[in-house]
């Protein structure tokens, strides 16, 4: 006897995955709207009519309040209209001719949630469609994958934007945010315009360098020269570069999912590389900078150079092994079909593909840590930032203290951009 | 006439999306067979061809290759396997920024000292083998130029160079001629015939034309649906036949 055939709960949970991030989307969106609305709260009237100095909280009662609040409106909106969670989720809310419900029917579709929700855990374990939750059906509709159904779909003309409660929504949303962004970040226009004064000399002497110390000299018996940082700052980005490409070159086969994915244990070392990559590429350079500082030194190149080659292995490694993911299958097809080893296709049939891109990632990478090595120094590493931020700190004791501060950033404006300019050109070329 | 293939009940079902790629088809390959498979697109000739040298694993059945069971072969066997099966593609699958020698001699990889081969370093014996293989295919002047400079007929000549290099027992090809004119098409099919005929090289091929399989085959293979649904020499397809594999609406369409 032939049954039919039962999905496991868990395949079920998968294929509501979509519906499930859309909903929670559409929450977070309404949570995000309630937040808003107690800053603004803050800002208008609490503190100006209440009490300077407080803060308007939520009384204990109002966290479940808000949640089922936004909870609600959720569903409303998620039953009502097209939400933003649902479109980028590419979901559509639609009956079985594929058409869009009638409002009568949405409100039904609404109010069943209430009682059906609670009980969605149970559709996991039941036999029905796919994808489907207890409250779809025939009457109140499905929510539909659109990319699957859109071939089917019968012709209708598309509402335009401002008609829809997508449209609505998103220009209210984006509107708040400008708002609540502008008081958040403090802009102050008038301060801007009222204290021009204050900063008006250091302009002047920043436009006027001076180059006395463009070459070696002393002052307090220490030897000072733009050109020898400048080498230091250019070596530090091109040895952290080159250490940097040469250990992610072989890591980034480990984190690559075509190269990997074939076995359980080559799908554990492609996560692990993956997870490792962006771990080290969301910490910046400079923030390694500072623990290599106290490390190894403050003010040692070295420190610089050992910060910014960690970050470009993580950096490099996620460039590069996008590049052997994105290299075409067919060749490595062939090679295999003759019978070579795996690392032979991958000697063979990958590498002759990613070299042109793995040299033009790795220019580019050093056009970005030689920008880093510049302002490093700020934190101890080393190179061109050390005399930069030696002659602010002299502001008040040597005159011309600003006029050498403007002679450093000269100095590394016109190293940047022709090592920018350089390596755009050379990068066009391999391209 | 002996038996070389045998393949029996082999079924593919694609993880995603459900298809049944292969429906249970079992067939047997004779030795210096020019056997072609026909049909159209997405009726599993690919699959077919690619589950014989297991760039696709089969979902089930056995493929017997010369007595040595191919789906049951770890994967050192499975190499060994494979250097005595060529394949050449619609594509041609060539190494684009390789030159036509290093992807001539890649056919010979497996055969080839694994620390020389890392290093990209050659036998005199491999060049020349290379070289000759070249000759063979009519361009061994190019063998220094990178494989994307070539044509498409070119390129399918490399693909066959690197084929000859193993010389192999048994050549398969998934649609050779697909990407190429109908004049090109023909010196590539020729070549496969003097494999076939000169070298006593088994032939597994995938074609879109009935005109092509009529002219080079001495048996013919047609899928539909993942089925069989016809086997037999190309006199014995009529038009009724050929509107069974094609669909009714199809019209026949003649390479010259």
């Amino acid at each position: 006897m032939k049954s039919a055939r039962r999905h496991s709960p868990w395949v079920r949970l998968a294929e509501l995955r979509p519906r499930i991030f859309a909903f929670l989307l559409d929450w977070a969106s309404w949570g995000y709207i309630a937040y808003a609305i107690m800053y603004l709260l803050n800002k208008y009237w609490y503190v100006r009519h209440v009490n300077f100095y407080g803060r308007l909280t939520l009384p204990s009662w109002g966290w479940p309040l808000v949640i089922l609040v936004t909870l609600e409106l959720a569903l409303l909106t998620h039953a009502f209209g097209q939400t933003i969670g649902l479109s980028l989720f590419g979901l559509r809310l639609l009956g079985p001719d594929l058409r869009r419900i009638p409002m009568r029917q949405r409100l039904h579709r609404y109010l069943g949630l209430h009682v059906k929700l609670l009980l969605q855990p149970i559709a996991l374990f039941i036999d029905r469609p796919l994808g489907t939750l207890l409250h779809d059906g025939k009457q109140t509709g499905t929510m539909r994958l659109f990319a699957k159904v859109k071939d089917d779909m019968p012709l209708e003309r598309p509402r335009n934007w401002w008609l829809t409660y997508r449209g609505l929504f998103t220009t209210a949303l984006l509107g708040m945010t400008f708002w609540l962004g502008w008081k958040i970040t403090a802009v102050n226009l008038g301060m801007l315009v009222e204290r021009i004064g204050k900063s008006g000399h250091i302009w002047r002497d920043l436009f006027t360098p001076q180059f006395t110390y463009l070459t070696a000299n002393v002052i307090d018996g220490r030897t000072f020269s733009i050109a020898h940082y400048m080498m230091e700052t250019i070596f530090m980005a091109f040895f952290a570069t080159i250490t940097g490409a040469i250990v992610a070159f072989p890591l980034s086969f480990l984190g690559a999912r075509n190269i990997m994915g074939f076995s359980a244990v080559g799908w554990l070392i492609y996560t692990v590389m993956r997870f490792v990559f962006n771990i080290f590429r969301s910490i910046e350079s400079i923030l390694m900078a500072v623990m290599f500082a106290v490390w190894v030194g403050f003010g040692n190149p070295f420190a610089g150079a050992l910060a910014l080659f960690l970050h470009t292995i993580a950096a490099l490694g996620k460039l590069y092994s996008e590049q052997v993911e994105s290299v075409d299958p067919g060749p490595l097809e062939a090679i295999a079909a003759t019978g070579a080893k795996r690392w032979q296709v991958v000697a063979y049939g990958v590498i002759p593909q990613i070299i042109p891109s793995y040299l033009a990632f790795t220019l580019y990478r050093w056009d970005i840590n030689i920008r880093m090595a510049t302002v490093i120094a700020l934190v101890g590493g080393g190179g061109i930032g050390t005399l930069l931020f030696y002659f602010k700190n002299e502001v008040g004791r040597l005159e011309n203290a600003w006029n050498l501060v403007g002679s450093v950033i000269v100095a590394i404006v016109v190293v940047v951009w022709l090592l920018d300019y350089i390596s755009a050109r050379v990068r066009e070329k391999i391209g | 006439m002996d038996e070389f293939i045998r393949v029996e009940n082999l079924t593919k079902i694609y993880e995603r999306g459900e298809v049944l790629a292969l429906d249970d088809i079992s067939f047997t390959v004779k030795r210096g067979e020019f056997l072609v498979l026909l049909g159209l697109s997405g009726s599993g000739k690919s699959t077919l061809l690619r589950c014989i040298n297991r760039l696709i694993e089969p979902t089930a059945g056995t493929i017997t290759f010369d007595g040595e069971d191919v789906t049951k072969a770890s994967s050192r066997q499975l190499r060994h396997l494979r250097r005595r099966m060529a394949m050449i593609f619609q594509q041609f699958n060539l190494v684009r920024r390789s030159s036509v020698l290093t992807n001539t001699i890649s056919g010979r990889l497996g055969y080839m000292n694994p620390a020389a081969s890392a290093i990209h370093k050659f036998t005199k014996q491999d060049i020349d083998d290379a070289i000759a293989c070249l000759e063979r295919v009519g361009i061994p002047e190019q063998a220094y130029k990178r494989a994307d400079e070539l044509s498409g007929g070119q390129q399918q000549r490399v693909g066959i160079a690197r084929a000859l290099m193993q010389k192999p027992d048994l050549l398969m090809a998934d649609e050779p001629v697909s990407a190429l004119d109908p004049a090109t098409s023909h010196s590539i099919m020729q070549y496969l015939e003097l494999m076939n005929q000169e070298d006593g090289v088994t032939v597994l091929t995938s074609l879109h034309f009935l005109s092509l399989a009529r002219r080079y085959g001495t048996r013919i293979l047609a899928l539909k649906d993942g089925k069989i649904v016809f086997e037999g020499t190309p006199a014995e397809i009529d038009a009724a036949k050929f509107k069974e594999i094609y669909g009714e609406e199809a019209q026949e369409v003649e390479v010259r």
